[in-house]
């Protein structure tokens, strides 16, 4: 993992300063609650329905234990014990008191961490792979371009007050789990025909109330090109970027409102007046970074295991936790282990103050001390020996966290919905209850396969409904909760926006729909189809007749 | 529970130019408290080098291109204006005979004026006094500094005193921009 120098040390603790003094300067009536506002967003602070929300970074979702740890102490001594993961990789906090937040600050410096850039209309987290360095389908680990990236966009000057908050992930496998088409700027790091590394970038993909799919800008961009690319980019959006209206704001309309080729040029002018100066990066600078993500001490040994293989054919919960919640290892003898935030009953992406600390403890005995957060509001083991996966398997059973439920109905993405947010036009994570009462049958589960589920409680779409292979989103009608429904939506590498089913559900006949949903495609599917296959071949009208039949 | 409209009202958009002249009896130049005597008249369709009052004035930039040599013959220092919404290229060829630009800022969260200071001091060599003025306070002058800003007028009731400590408060940061030239890798390169 990469560890702060005495730079970025001094970085952060002049950070947890400013902002103390920055609440202590409002405390004593000298910065008002409006001027005060910008700068609490900047460190992660937002004012929520019934408190304060903080939200801390995780850069490209990379945990150490000790980092965990210390994430399981601000759930306990700040907050009412649990902390919410987040679709950006990130953690939330729902209840910190606004004068405990610098000590808060304090602590996450101790260990290496911040909130800086976790909202506010400036360059936020970079998001990644939850797969990074040990996927079997990665070109290219993403890390040390995402750490750099952070380096060069942490309180960055010019880009401070932007028109909209701006958003980078990168993604280095041939199997895209970061997104990219759907952020601002969109790096699939990939090698030219000549064995160089660069990216493919994408620009002005984004969801929210206009949810584009990102355009290629430029097909290959040479790595040691990629700060100052990124430094054009947004000296163009930050001067030209919409800032009358707010919902317009994002790089996405200006990219639509110019249209591509002409964004382009744009951002090449720029680029040419400092193409080749000080942003230029050298070969060094990518051989120090990736020097802080080397391969564990993997040991040499072959892949399967006996007791392993004995266990699966005894325990069947045993069995179906191997098959759903680990993936296939680079390194033989070795599997990644994904850790379900989705227990049933519980708000989707919540973990309690123990269960980041027995995560701390895990993967110190049993993962190198690592921990990935996911998108999908999960936790990550990445590198776990085949022999310990029934110990591992015991020990997050003991703590809840090991719902064999990865990439099904019930491993569904939600946002906090009208429970936190003070912009939800419905509940969402009442609704995922509901959802999750219909499927308690694992094996029903397991024979409907990989369905994402994604829901949002307003048309912001913290939840991404627009890229779920079923999509729900909340609106309100007069003044009541109902449902939109979409199907086919996808955010890897084969982005697709999903297609509406038609008018707005009930919100006690929306499980029901999700179980008409999955009846078609259960009744129509062909061979291996998943839900999206079967859904690209046969089309909404099938699913339209069969929920709205019920409902007439 | 019900839906939260109430809170979903619109924001009004602030304009991107100054409506009112504005002036200040303080200002912080080189992180010294001065005073300050010059007014920045805001623009208006029939506003001409006649009007403007005989005392220091900055002015709007389609005023200098319009009547730039009137201005100079005023006598006085000069000062030019660009607002959010307009470009420092469009002074590129006459920074020579410019004493000053400010930047007007109508609010603080419009950040297209630190794009302006940058280009101003990296891309057009101005080595005059950018000074920052309208709704600029403690908190705003650390960045605006690091782009190029080199004085500042603050709203009335701003504690100067107080906003001196914010030219003080990173030691360390990690990009080039106009105060210095150097990139985090690059000075790590230097020490391996
Ligand atoms: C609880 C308070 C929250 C509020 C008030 C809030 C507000 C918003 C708003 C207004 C947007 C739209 C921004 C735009 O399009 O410019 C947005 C987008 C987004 N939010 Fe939230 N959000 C909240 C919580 C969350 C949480 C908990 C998550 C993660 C689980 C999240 C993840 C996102 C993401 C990923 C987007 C980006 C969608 C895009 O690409 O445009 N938000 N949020
Ligand atoms: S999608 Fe809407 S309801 Fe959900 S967290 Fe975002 S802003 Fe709130």
């Amino acid at each position: 993992m990469y560890q702060y120098d005495s730079i970025d040390k001094t970085i952060v603790n002049e950070r947890v300063a400013q902002f103390r003094d920055q609440v202590q300067r409002h405390l004593a009536g000298e910065l008002s609650a409006a001027d005060l506002q910008p700068l609490r967003l900047r460190n992660g602070l937002y004012m929520q329905i019934h408190a304060h929300m903080l939200r801390v970074s995780i850069p490209y979702g990379m945990l150490n234990s000790a980092q965990m740890r210390t994430l399981a102490h601000i759930a306990r001594k700040y907050d009412k014990g649990y902390g919410h993961f987040t679709t950006r990789q990130n953690i939330q906090y729902n209840w910190p008191e606004l004068a405990d937040v610098p000590d808060i600050l304090a602590d996450l410096a101790e260990v290496e961490m911040h909130a800086i850039q976790t909202s506010g209309n400036c360059i936020r987290n970079i998001s990644s792979d939850q797969y990074a360095g040990v996927a079997p389908d990665e070109i290219i680990d993403p890390r040390p371009y995402c750490e750099i990236i952070r380096q060069w966009s942490t309180l960055h000057p010019e880009f401070y007050w932007l028109p909209r908050k701006f958003k980078i992930a990168v993604t280095g496998a041939t199997n895209d789990r970061a997104a990219v088409q759907f952020h601002d700027i969109g790096l699939e790091v990939i090698k030219n025909a000549e064995q160089e590394i660069g990216f493919r970038v994408y620009v002005g993909g984004g969801l929210g109330r206009t949810p584009v799919i990102g355009k290629v800008i430029k097909e290959f961009l040479p790595r040691e090109d990629i700060l100052s690319y990124c430094e054009a980019i947004l000296r163009v959006y930050n001067l030209h970027g919409r800032r009358d209206n707010k919902y317009k704001a994002r790089i996405k309309i200006l990219v639509n409102a110019l249209g591509i080729d002409e964004f382009r040029t744009q951002v090449e002018e720029e680029w040419a007046h400092f193409k080749d100066q000080e942003l230029k990066l050298h070969e060094v600078d990518f051989d120090t970074m990736q020097a802080f993500f080397p391969l564990p001490d993997y040991e040499v040994l072959d892949d399967g295991d006996a007791r392993l293989e004995k266990w699966r054919s005894l325990d069947t919960r045993f069995n179906a936790w191997y098959e759903h919640n680990t993936s296939a290892h680079k390194h033989a003898g070795y599997r990644i282990v994904n850790v379900s935030l989705k227990e049933h009953g519980v708000a989707p992406g919540d973990a309690t103050d123990k269960q980041m600390d027995a995560m701390a403890d895990i993967a110190d005995q049993y993962a190198f001390g690592e921990i990935r957060t996911t998108h999908e509001q999960n936790l990550v083991l990445a590198d776990v020996r085949q022999q310990d996966l029934l110990d591992v398997w015991k020990a997050l059973d003991a703590v809840g966290l090991a719902t064999p439920n990865i990439g099904s109905v019930n491993d569904m993405i939600c946002c906090p919905g009208l429970d936190f947010c003070s912009l939800a036009n419905a509940s969402s994570i009442s609704i995922a209850k509901q959802i999750n009462e219909k499927f308690t049958d694992f094996q029903e589960l397991y024979d409907i396969g990989e369905v994402k589920l994604k829901m949002s409680g307003c048309m912001n779409a913290c939840g991404h409904h627009h890229v779920g292979h079923i999509g729900i989103l909340g609106v309100d009608k007069k003044g009541e909760e109902w449902y939109q429904f979409t199907i086919g939506g996808d955010a890897s590498n084969h982005a697709e926006l999903g297609t509406r089913l038609g008018p707005a559900i009930a919100k006690d006949k929306v499980g029901d729909a999700v179980v008409d949903i999955l009846t078609v495609y259960r009744q129509q599917r062909q061979d291996d189809e998943r839900l999206l296959d079967t859904f690209r071949r046969v089309g909404v009208e099938p699913f339209k007749d069969q929920v709205y039949a019920e409902q007439a | 529970m019900t839906a939260n409209r109430n809170l979903k009202a619109r924001p009004k958009a602030t304009p991107d130019r100054i409506q009112n002249n504005i002036q200040s009896e303080k200002a912080i130049v080189d992180r010294a408290i001065v005073d300050s005597a010059i007014q920045h008249v805001a623009e208006t369709d029939a506003l001409s080098v006649a009007d403007l009052p005989s005392s220091a004035v900055s002015v709007p930039l389609n005023l200098w291109l319009d009547e730039r040599d009137a201005v100079i013959a005023r006598g006085q220092p000069v000062a030019v204006q660009i607002a959010a919404d307009e470009s420092p290229e469009d002074l590129a060829d006459q920074l020579d005979s410019i004493d000053m630009v400010v930047l007007p800022f109508v609010s603080h969260v419009d950040g297209r004026s630190y794009s302006h200071a940058y280009k101003l001091r990296t891309r057009f060599g101005f080595k005059g006094e950018i000074r920052a003025v309208g709704d600029v306070k403690f908190d705003q002058l650390g960045f605006l500094t690091r782009v190029g800003c080199n004085a500042f007028e603050l709203p009335d009731g701003e504690n100067l005193e107080t906003a001196l400590r914010a030219f003080d408060e990173f030691s360390e940061v990690y990009q080039p921009s106009a105060d210095q030239g150097r990139l985090i890798f690059s000075r790590r390169r230097a020490v391996h």
